[in-house]
């Protein structure tokens, strides 16, 4: 895999604020053990029943897109034999979770070549796959997330129980075992210090807020993973009807606000932050990750508010990732040390941002 | 190690009883034989052969450390309460005194599944789950003025129903 952007990260509609969106599903297979407690030949024969079900590409997943003639296939990026380095990319990615980079059982990830389908095997669960979309595009990859499950669920036998649903080895996630989020950009409502509002109100709502790279981890860059917590009790449809068109366009429309009152009120002091972050990037010859990723954060503000017009938003999304160490490594594989890598970020933006 | 030998302050039989009673603020010291014991009242226990008190000991332990076990994969009740984690689909009925309120408290009180089914292995949510629950969705829908979303759950609904008068219309020759 190559550090170069992304294709889930092209800006679309509402892409001032959201930068992706994705549904997630988890499932397991009836008759084993789940991944916890299965021995590592339980693991393997998990892996190769998944991996004979999902065929060789995007088609026998009814994934293939109406404007390509010949299916992309399916690469399967076997974890315990891929370099530290690499994994980290697929983690820094949103491809596959930290704890499923970090394990060396019996493990593998399928992914397709634009990245916007995933399934890590032998996760937390057997089979926990993805759609991953570009902006505001919730309902387009619901509809796929479900085509692969009936693509899957019609090849493998998955655990189910009347009452409680689709059986995953959390009990909280049975039911649904969905998961439909957004990646939002909510630097304005930090600004103007609503972001606590806007977390309780989640909570009220049974929302999971996350920060950039989900579970566990901080809201650097004023990014958050907002995503439902009940899967039980309620049907898909409804799931992705209380993310797709409600919460999300409430957290556009907040957001945009919350700039739109700091344009209106506090001009100069938008202006101030967003230039010396601008000039920060544009000049710095060593530059730490958070330090990065907090003033492509303030940068991308003044962008969407259109006080910085020779900035596109696309560059900025695709340096938020190709800022993280992995992807520096990558493109660069002599980077050897803290200090090394601080200067690869600080001419990476550099040359991206004409400093 | 065995206790030094005490006879009975009564009689010259051995002591199994060791008391001491503070009487009127002096300190006496009370040695008995099972029989003298018993007669004042102070309850010897019965003689347990020592491997099974160890044995019945071991089993306390191994109660309080683990709890129950599922009986399809061995996951112990304290492994589930470590981890937070299931070992297989049998541990849901293995557990269920735990389990069950744990999912209701995490999912808003709900306790039935009413999404999706896997088509392959037979699986089914009971109709009238599914039934109550679309024709609430069904409802909302119509308050909020989701007229698209109404006519899907209106179409979904409808096939649920079981079809009256089977193959009276529409029957292909």
């Amino acid at each position: 895999m190559s550090g170069s952007a992304p294709e889930p990260l092209r800006p679309t509609d509402d892409s001032d604020v959201v930068m992706s969106c994705r549904v997630r599903l988890a499932r397991n297979l009836a008759g084993f053990p789940f991944v916890g407690r299965a021995t590592h030949p339980q693991r393997r024969e998990v892996l190769e029943s998944v991996r004979a079900a999902a065929g060789t590409d995007e088609a026998s997943l009814g994934l293939q897109a109406s404007d390509r003639a010949v299916p992309s296939p399916l690469a399967w990026v076997d974890m315990p034999s891929l370099p530290r380095r690499d994994r980290q990319l697929l983690f820094e990615r949103h491809l596959v979770s930290k704890q499923f980079a970090e394990g060396d059982s019996p493990r593998a990830v399928a992914i397709t070549p634009d990245e916007r389908f995933s399934m890590m095997v032998n996760e937390e669960d057997h089979v926990r796959l993805q759609v991953l979309r570009p902006g505001n595009a919730l309902r387009d990859a619901f509809a796929s997330a479900l085509r692969v499950d009936d693509a899957l669920g019609g090849r493998l036998d998955f655990a189910f129980h009347p009452r409680w649903g689709y059986l995953t080895a959390c009990p909280t996630n049975v039911g649904c075992g969905i998961r439909v989020g957004v990646m939002v950009h909510l630097r304005a409502l930090r600004v103007t210090n609503e972001i606590e509002k806007v977390k309780r109100a989640a909570k009220e709502l049974h929302l999971a807020v996350r920060g950039f790279h989900g579970e566990g981890t901080d809201a650097t860059g004023d990014w958050f993973q907002v995503s439902n917590q009940r899967t039980l009790g309620v049907t898909e449809e409804e799931v992705l009807e209380s993310i797709a068109g409600r919460i999300m366009p409430a957290l556009v429309t907040w957001e945009r606000e919350a700039r739109r009152v700091l344009l209106d009120r506090q001009r100069l002091l938008l202006e101030d932050r967003v230039f010396r972050g601008l000039a920060l990037l544009r000049s710095a010859r060593l530059l730490g990750l958070d330090e990065a990723v907090k003033q492509l954060s303030t940068v991308r503000l003044g962008v969407c508010v259109g006080l910085v017009p020779d900035v596109a938003l696309e560059t900025l999304n695709r340096l938020t990732i190709q800022a993280q160490p992995a992807h520096l490594r990558a493109a660069d594989p002599s980077i050897d040390g803290d200090d090394d890598e601080r200067a690869a970020r600080a001419r990476a933006v550099r040359a991206a941002l004409g400093g | 190690m065995a206790a030094p030998f005490r006879p009975c302050d009564r009689c010259a039989k051995p002591a199994v009883v060791h008391n001491t009673v503070i009487v009127n603020g002096k300190v006496t010291e009370l040695h008995l034989c099972e029989e003298h014991a018993a007669a004042a009242g102070i309850v010897v226990p019965a003689a347990v052969p020592i491997n099974a008190l160890l044995g019945q000991l071991a089993q306390v332990g191994a109660a309080r450390s683990a709890g129950p076990a599922c009986t399809q994969c061995g996951q112990t009740f304290a492994d589930f309460k470590n981890t937070g984690l299931l070992g297989c689909p049998a541990c849901y009925e293995a557990f269920a005194a735990t389990v069950s309120p744990t999912i209701a408290r995490s999912q808003g009180g709900a306790t039935q599944h009413v999404g999706r089914a896997p088509a392959r292995n037979g699986a089914e949510v009971p109709r009238s789950a599914l039934l109550a629950k679309l024709n609430r969705e069904l409802d909302e829908a119509l308050a909020t003025e989701q007229y698209e979303r109404a006519a899907r759950l209106r179409d979904r609904i409808r096939d649920m129903r079981p079809r009256a008068g089977g193959a009276e219309e529409g029957t292909p020759q």
